[in-house]
């Protein structure tokens, strides 16, 4: 019982880093250019998938790990300079447009990349003991890493100049304009940081989980629960809330069933939306 | 108002007509396209019906599914274990995902916007959740497989068995709803209707109450949804969990958006040019939803009014 517990939290903790980049970057298209990004699922899992080509090519994980997003992060710059330029004034519009492209990417996928779900192998295979169990020694490294480009971030959007005007866009737009800060590039830049982020944590997902063209369906939606328990456009909120879903959703399915986890944490999320809508660490 | 009236001197003998070819069609296409057809024009009642709430009312409702999956089990489930008739379970499968939509829109048309949106799709995956678990009543994803009883019209039964039969049925079923929804929205309810799309505050200093009207439409809406998923269960002879699941919501809005929102006949032409674009390109191609991808994105940038705004345009 020990044993089981310690790596649910564990695995909860592990996870809920995973979905935090995830949540950050959907958080972050939101609140700067609000725009609910139906893709972004899509993008998470396109950025598991070109891991496994890379792979699939060298043979090695890390060399996946700092190209693979970098990619994801083009098609994202060309999403965004392509299509969602015109719209993004509109949000209902925006909406549907990213779930067309979410549609035209799965299928992409699955032309290219088959239906069958497949297996990265683990890069470090080294496990140590947690009470009687093995827990992977991977699984440490992803949430070091994961919570490395957090703290990345955190001095990028706080030290830089890059940084400065993101929030100063996010806080008044035609100020903004007003003092000269080029919107529509950091528009751009917003948009290409966020696919970045949520194809990296597609391919730090990729070794636990099995890489497929629908992996990113049911990830959309728990980046959705995030966003807005933790509140639109409040990134930290994001972080903190992922950590928190992801442990109790862990823990929980010890004592429930998980679809039964899966319907409270939906009507939890209904309760937030019209109780708090701002979320729960919203101003 | 002169405008419409002109409008209906077209409208009239060109309903008649369309209607007449399509009753006429089965006599001269086999099995397949005649359950081709009949699948068309479901997913157009399912269109039409989301154009109601979102083209008129101006609600993006991604959780029609849930109403649609509703009503595909409220005929397959009293059918099945319950032992009733064919007709009561299409009545049901208006009344019963109508009841839910009041539950639903009760609680949702409190939030507007992107808000609106997404609390739409987490009540359709509560539903797609629950409809798998519940595998002793719902089948799960695996679904019920039930008979179809024949309906007693009293002058004469209608077979649903039968293929063509479905397909009158069917039709007969979507071309009155048509007929209904066309009047609701040229009635002075559909007028309240396109003024809370238009300017919801104005509306409401007008003296309009814009939440009711909103649940109003929100259930209408949601009982033809259910009757378009109660049809398809009949056609098919078969309902499943996996019908709940909100991104077959995806259908409607993009049949909707392709054919131009807010225009009803729109969605029935974006239903049918769609599924045949489909029906066409998934023998040479096996990812049918990249070319409706494509087709949505382009129409959102290029003709945000879809094939109606284009017409329209050409006219002027």
């Amino acid at each position: 019982m020990a044993s089981n517990l310690a790596v649910a939290v564990m695995n909860g903790i592990v996870w809920g880093l995973i979905l935090a980049l995830i949540a950050l970057g959907l958080n972050m298209i939101f609140g700067l250019l609000h725009i609910i990004n139906m893709a972004h699922g899509a993008l998470y899992m396109l950025g598991a998938v070109a891991a496994w080509y890379f792979i699939e090519l060298t043979g090695n994980y890390w060399l996946a790990l700092g190209t693979a997003p970098l990619v994801v992060g083009g098609v994202g710059l060309a999403l965004e300079r392509g299509l969602l330029r015109t719209i993004e004034d509109k949000p209902l519009v925006t909406i549907i447009c990213t779930f067309g492209i979410m549609l035209a990417l799965q299928q992409l996928v699955l032309m290219q990349f088959g239906g069958t779900a497949r297996r990265i192998a683990l890069p470090i295979s080294f496990r140590f003991p947690l009470f009687d169990l093995q827990y992977p020694a991977m699984r440490i490294a992803i949430a070091a890493i994961s919570a490395a480009v957090m703290a990345g971030l955190w001095v990028f959007l706080n030290k830089t100049r890059y940084g400065l005007w993101m929030r100063g866009v996010v806080q008044d737009r035609e100020m903004a304009v007003a003092l000269g800060i080029p919107v529509h590039k950091v528009y751009m830049w917003t948009f290409v940081l966020g696919s970045f982020l949520a194809a990296f944590s597609g391919v730090l997902a990729a070794p636990i989980v099995s890489v497929d063209f629908m992996m990113g369906r049911e990830i959309l939606i728990m980046a959705f629960i995030i966003v807005i328990v933790g509140g639109m456009g409040n990134l930290w909120g994001s972080v903190v809330t992922a950590v928190m879903i992801s442990l109790i959703q862990g823990v929980g399915s010890i004592f429930v069933v998980p679809s039964t986890a899966t319907v409270f944490s939906l009507g939890f999320m209904i309760l937030v939306l019209l109780v708090r809508p701002q979320g729960l660490f919203g101003e | 108002m002169l405008a419409d009236r002109g409008k209906g001197a077209v409208f009239v003998p060109a309903f008649g007509a369309v209607a007449a070819v399509l009753a006429a069609l089965p006599f001269f296409v086999d099995l397949f396209y005649q359950t081709f057809l009949t699948e068309i024009l479901v997913w157009v009642l399912f269109a039409i019906s989301f154009d109601l709430i979102f083209g008129y009312t101006g609600l993006l409702s991604f959780g029609q599914a849930l109403f649609f999956g509703l009503g595909g089990y409220a005929v397959a489930i009293p059918v099945l274990k319950l032992g009733l008739g064919t007709g009561t379970g299409l009545l049901l499968s208006v009344a019963v995902p109508a009841l839910f939509a009041a539950l639903v829109g009760y609680f949702s048309v409190k939030l507007s916007g992107i808000h609106f949106v997404i609390i739409t799709i987490i009540f359709a995956l509560i539903g797609s959740t629950l409809g798998e678990s519940w595998a002793w009543l719902t089948g799960g994803a695996d679904g019920l497989v039930f008979p179809a009883p024949p309906i007693d019209f009293g002058l004469f039964r209608l077979d649903l068995m039968d293929i063509r039969s479905t397909y009158y049925l069917v039709l007969a079923v979507v071309a009155l709803s048509y007929l209904f929804l066309r009047r609701m929205v040229q009635s002075p309810l559909g007028k309240v209707f396109v003024a809370i799309r238009e300017n919801e505050e104005r509306a409401r200093l007008i003296g309009y109450d814009v939440r009711f009207h909103k649940l109003l439409s929100f259930v209408i809406a949601g009982g033809l949804s259910g009757l378009a998923g109660g049809l398809y269960s009949v056609s098919l002879k078969y309902a499943s969990a996996t019908f709940l699941h909100w991104s077959v919501s995806g259908h409607a809005v993009v049949y909707t958006i392709v054919g131009g929102a807010g225009t009803l006949l729109g969605p029935v032409l974006g239903a049918g040019l769609i599924m045949s674009l489909e029906h066409y390109l998934v023998d040479f191609l096996q990812a049918t939803d990249l070319v409706v991808g494509a087709v949505l994105v382009f129409m959102l940038l290029l003709a945000p009014r879809g094939i109606m705004g284009l017409a329209q345009g050409r006219r002027k």
